[in-house]
């Protein structure tokens, strides 16, 4: 009886550190690593005297500073507090101060949406950027895809990779290398995709590849034209750079050929995946046959002759596929004699990538940060002394008038 | 004049005050700019949008839609009206430098902004304001294609300076020419570049010049 139960605890034991180890963090220790930001300097104010002088502020009209807020965001201890800084953040990019919302507070309020378990929060106001104002820098988004990476929530990695492709903010190697782990990772899980999807998917994986060169980055190039291209031909060049960054020249299945023909000419030891390359065909296949059936459109007199002026460059585009399926099978039969091909799936290839490049990255990635630290507290330095100033001034400039007063009284 | 003007100091007093509400109450941008969709007109001054824009309207985005989604409102972004990429060939943009948003708008789509216009490929050097913010024609250039969109290999402007004159006015002075017994030079030809202008005066000067050369004798 003794023994069943020693054994099974012991199962259970094992069961747990396996689970433990399976959660997969990609970035290390010293990069999460808190204990620089909390070295900083603290500024410790109450925060209920903060939120009145904000609101006797935005009563009269007059502008808050970014001081206030960036002290609000500091001193915040609790859930309740990070909804009331979520309140503070909409009214401050709603007044005249907007553009003023510094680098630190950003950073700051994300890190304690992090802490205080708001990560749905942050995610919240980092997609409604327009609205709150929320534009992370790099490392800061950093630790916000790890810690969704952490949990394996996949979706919501993604949304927070799809917002730095929307600011178009792929500069350091770290974000694009865990970006494109995400990515392959979530393609893996073969979710069912609509078409806004596909385009996001596509637009984040053609920003990414463009800055990688290796066969990593030269098949997400491929991958991401290719399903650019497939809702260009299913919806039309409008509906792909439509708020998006993207080129409103039509032809992104042109340019993906061309990715697969400069693999070709190219003699830098690089190749191109098989599965993107099987992907591209399908795309290419589907295409072709449904063409063949007409689209049927159920539209208002004025609307339709938008479209016709429209369907124009799409009729181009689609009279143009069996050239491009053509072109495809000649290249692909380059590409297969020249050794080109990759059999590798992209979803090892990324790990390896990965687990290579990354510890170099970041310990770059640390020393900059630590650097813009100290740029930051100088900057808040400066600004506490510019209010004192400005106080101190102000307090003279009273008392004068009243000096002035009493002496006109007597 | 018969007596002095009286000094009306409470009247004075009223027209600062009302000059004073005149400017905190003024419209600002989101509200003169704000578009009814459905009718296409302005709610504010009540005027309809021309016809032939209603289908930009419904598909483009005014510059402040496109640059309240990006950090510093877009300071440093390059910008493009599609009116512009449909008429001309070279690269015309808008390098973003300053920018005024207008706060009170719920999203922060109103404002003003200021930059360096580059127009046909000839980029000027000082910073002006960009006109025509408002208008539902402009596009983001992005990141990675600005390097593509910006190059522009001018291609040197042939003037032509000298035109054949039309067949009547030509005949007319090869004939003047033989009449005169002067030799048929080479073929007359109009100077695009000669002085077009003509001062005021100039046709009645050349009356008097002609009285005061006299008469020849």
């Amino acid at each position: 009886m003794a023994a069943t139960f020693l054994r099974q605890s012991a199962r259970l034991g094992r069961g747990l550190v396996e689970r433990a180890v399976t959660k997969r963090c990609l970035l290390s220790a010293a990069y999460l690593d808190s204990q620089k930001w909390d070295q900083r300097k603290k500024d410790p104010q109450n925060l209920a005297e903060l939120a009145a002088l904000m609101d006797i502020t935005y009563e009269k009209k007059l502008p808050v500073s970014s001081l206030t807020i960036a002290r609000f965001i500091d001193n915040i201890s609790s859930r309740e507090e990070v909804e009331q800084a979520e309140y503070y953040l909409y009214k401050f990019r709603h007044s005249p101060n907007c553009w003023y919302l510094r680098d630190w507070t950003i950073h700051s309020w994300i890190r304690q949406c992090l802490k205080y378990d708001a990560r749905d929060k942050a995610l919240h106001t980092v997609r409604n950027q327009v609205q709150y104002g929320i534009f992370p820098d790099n490392f800061t988004f950093n630790l916000l895809m790890d810690s969704f990476i952490k949990e394996e929530d996949l979706t919501n990695a993604l949304a927070v990779v799809s917002e730095v492709m929307l600011q178009e903010v792929f500069d350091e190697q770290c974000t694009q290398l865990l970006s494109l782990y995400v990515l392959h990772k979530y393609r893996h899980s073969k979710p069912e995709l609509k078409s806004e999807d596909e385009r996001n998917l596509g637009a984040i994986l053609l920003l990414v590849g463009l800055k990688q060169h290796n066969t990593v980055g030269f098949s997400s190039q491929l991958l991401g034209l290719a399903l650019l291209g497939k809702v260009e031909l299913s919806k039309g060049i409008r509906a792909v750079y439509t708020k998006m960054p993207l080129i409103w020249t039509p032809g992104y299945l042109i340019r993906a050929l061309n990715v697969m023909e400069n693999m070709v000419k190219a003699s830098n030891g690089k190749r191109l995946c098989k599965e993107a390359v099987d992907a591209m065909a399908t795309i290419l296949e589907t295409a072709a046959t449904e063409t063949s059936e007409p689209t049927v459109t159920d539209e208002s007199q004025e609307i339709k002759q938008e479209a016709e002026l429209d369907e124009d460059a799409d009729d181009n585009e689609k009279s143009k596929l069996t050239d491009y399926l053509n072109k495809f099978k000649e290249l692909y039969a380059d590409l297969e004699s020249l050794g080109k091909i990759e059999a590798e799936s992209l979803l090892t290839l990324t790990d390896k990538l990965v687990k290579e490049n990354l510890p170099s990255s970041e310990a770059a990635e640390i020393l900059n940060y630590k650097k813009k630290l100290e740029k930051w507290e100088e900057e808040h330095a400066t600004l506490i002394q510019r209010e004192k100033e400005l106080k101190e001034k102000a307090r003279q400039e009273r008392e004068a008038r009243l000096a002035l007063k009493a002496a006109s009284q007597t | 004049m018969a007596r002095k003007k009286k000094v009306r100091a409470i009247a004075a007093m009223a027209r600062k005050v009302r000059e004073y509400w005149a400017l905190k109450r003024r419209p600002r941008d989101s509200e003169r700019f704000a578009l009814d969709y459905a009718t296409m007109s302005r709610p504010y001054s009540g005027k309809k949008l021309p016809a032939l824009a209603h289908r930009d309207i419904r598909a483009e985005s005014r510059l402040f839609q496109l640059l309240n989604r990006l950090p510093l409102f877009g300071i440093g972004r390059l910008l493009t009206k599609k009116s512009w990429l449909l008429a001309y060939d070279q690269p015309c943009y808008w390098a973003v430098s300053k920018v005024k948003v207008d706060y009170t708008a719920q999203d922060m789509d109103h404002g003003k902004a200021w930059g360096v216009l580059t127009f046909r490929g000839k980029t000027e050097d000082t910073v002006k304001e960009i006109d025509k913010v408002m208008y539902h024609d402009w596009r983001l250039v992005p990141k990675h294609e600005e390097a593509a969109f910006t190059s522009f290999t001018p291609v040197p402007e042939t003037t032509i300076r000298y035109v054949p004159y039309p067949p009547l006015l030509r005949a007319m002075i090869l004939a003047q020419r033989q009449k005169e017994g002067k030799p048929i030079g080479e073929e007359p030809m109009i100077d695009l570049e000669r002085n077009r202008h003509f001062p005021k005066d100039y046709f009645k000067n050349l009356d008097l010049k002609k009285q005061a050369e006299g008469t020849p004798v």
